[in-house]
This record gives structure tokens, sequence and C-alpha cells, in this order.
């Protein structure tokens, strides 16, 4: 899958994005990181842009989102229904029986899941098996995420702010 | 391991210190009605100076009527800190201790540093410390 460089408009969102680079989310084993300031956008980007393109191409993906506690609700129930007793299992083991049984999944999508785990590096031994791309957004710095994926290929890409018309952010992509 | 356990947080924790949590950062929708239920009046002074230190985040369009749903995760986490400050100033509040809790690893670094340096502002004034906690572990922050 492949963000093609270019202007995109989320006028609901209030937001444009000039990608000013390709970005190339199709190497296996890679770490794509999305980096910038609060509010630039990187979670509209992942909703908003990186989504529908996964479906575009028909790719499985696995989402754990900023907001993790409506989501933790929701896996609980999801799993239950599935048939998988969970009533009194923790958070984390939640999240490993949900990856475990996704594998037909081959993009894992990670919004500051690091801010629970600065060391997710459990996600990896989860998960290499059948993900072949990851795309994490981070406040971490690099060398922290190059500790935690060291047997990943890694890309970044950065958000930054061009300026604000009003209530519209103007904001640059590109690779680092 | 734990990832969002409040109950566990509040159990160890509420005894001693204020508690900022990132999946639990507002009672209400805007900044408005969170200051109407904090001080029980529309206070505008207090509103406008929470306005003021958010635009030094480049929250740039920041109101006392936005819906927090529409500011981004990092923003809200920091408008939650400077209500906190401003209504400790405020209040002349003295010797809280603040525990924040998932909230300094969602601002990007350099809000991080403004914030931080606030927080240094507030001990100062009002003798107010601040944590993080991670894995059981407290820690001072300042």
């Amino acid at each position: 899958m492949q963000i093609p460089k270019g202007k995109y408009r989320l006028e609901k969102r209030d937001l444009n994005f000039d990608i000013v680079d390709d970005l190339n989310f199709n190497n296996s084993g890679s770490c794509f990181y999305l980096r910038g300031g609060n509010g630039f956008g990187k979670t509209s980007f992942l909703e908003e842009i990186i989504i529908p393109a996964l479906r575009t191409d028909n790719l499985s993906f696995l989402y754990i989102g900023q907001d993790i506690r409506t989501q933790l609700y929701t896996l609980r129930a999801l799993l239950s229904i599935q048939g998988y007793k969970v009533s009194n299992t923790d958070e984390v083991e939640l999240l490993r029986l949900w990856i475990h049984h996704s594998q037909s999944a081959s993009v894992l999508i990670l919004d500051e899941f690091d801010k629970y785990f600065p060391d997710y590096g459990f996600i990896f031994d989860w998960s290499d098996a059948f993900i072949r791309t990851y795309i994490i957004v981070t406040h971490l710095g690099m060398d922290g995420c190059e500790a935690v994926a060291k047997n990943h290929r890694i890309s970044n890409a950065r958000f930054e702010l061009i300026n604000i018309d009003g209530r519209l952010k103007n904001v640059r992509v590109k690779n680092e | 391991m734990a990832i969002y356990n409040l109950d566990g947080l509040l159990d160890q924790y509420d005894g001693e210190f204020l508690v900022l949590e990132f999946n639990h950062l507002f009672i209400s929708s805007t900044i408005r009605e969170e200051v109407w239920l904090l001080q029980r009046r529309n206070d505008s002074s207090l509103i406008s100076k929470i306005m003021q230190a958010a635009r030094e985040f480049d929250i740039h369009e920041v109101s006392g009527d936005r819906d927090f749903e529409t500011y981004s995760g990092g923003q809200k986490a920091i408008l939650a800190c400077l209500l906190t400050l401003a209504l400790i100033d405020d209040r002349k509040i003295h010797g809280l201790k603040l525990l924040l809790n998932n909230i300094l690893d969602s601002i990007s670094e350099e809000n991080r540093s403004i914030l931080i340096q606030k927080f240094n502002e507030a001990c100062s004034t009002s003798d107010i410390k601040f944590f993080t906690e991670k894995d059981g572990h407290v820690q001072e922050i300042i």
C-alpha cells in the first residue's frame, strides 16, 4: 500500500495535508513511525487516509487506538461473543488473545501505545509471524523506537505545521 | 501487566495524590462546562487564562465552548493540565501532590518542555509536587 505524494484535504477535521514524499508501506518487516506536534493530524491521517487506503487495497489490519478505554470494553465483548472466557482476563492478555486470533491481518496500527508501555516489544513477539507492516504514532525519540523495533526496518514520517488559516491547519508530511 | 486499571490506580494513590489520567481527563464536554462544575459559576477570567495558556502550545483554535472530542489526544491532555494549574493558582492551593498518569507520553517533546516549565512555576509559587507513575513506581518529575 502506498500513499502518493500530493495534497489531501480533510474538510470535516479542518486539516490540509501536503504530503511531499510518496509514503510506501509495502516493505515486509517494516515499522513506519509517524511523528509530530500535538494536533497536527496524526490520528486523523491514520483514520482518514491510511485506513481507507488499506480498505481500498483489501488489506486486513488491526488498529489499537489512542483512547484504549472504549476499545478494551469492546475487545472483551468481542472475545466473549467468540466463546472465550475473558471476564477476569487482564487487558494485556485481552490484546494478546485478540492479536493471536487475527492472523489474517497484515498491518498493525498503534496510536501512541507506547505511553502505556514504552517497551512494547511484546507486541512484535505476538504478531511478527503474520504482520508485514507496523504503523505507529509516537512521541518517543528515535533512539527509543529503534531499541524497541530492533528487528525491523524503520521509516519515519514527520508532521510539520506550515500555518493556520482560521481553523484550517496546513500540515506538511515528509519522510525523515 | 495492566494497560488501563483505573480502580487499581485510585486504590493505590487517591489518598495521597490528585490523579490526572489520560483516559479520564474531564467530567464534561467543554472547558466552560468544566469550569462551571469546578467553580460553580461561569468564571470567564479563568477560561480566558486557560485559553491564553493553550495558545503557547499551538492550540490556537481553542475555545471555551469547543467539544473536547474535537481536540487531539495530546491537546486534551495539555488542556487538562492547564485547567488544573489555573485552578491551583486561582484557589491558592498549596502542598498538593499531582500524579500524571499516561499524560506526558501523549505530548510532543516541545510541548512537554513548555508544560514542565509551567509545573516548575507552580512548584515555586504554590509548593505543588508533580509525579508520574509507571509499573507501580511513582517518580517526582521536577
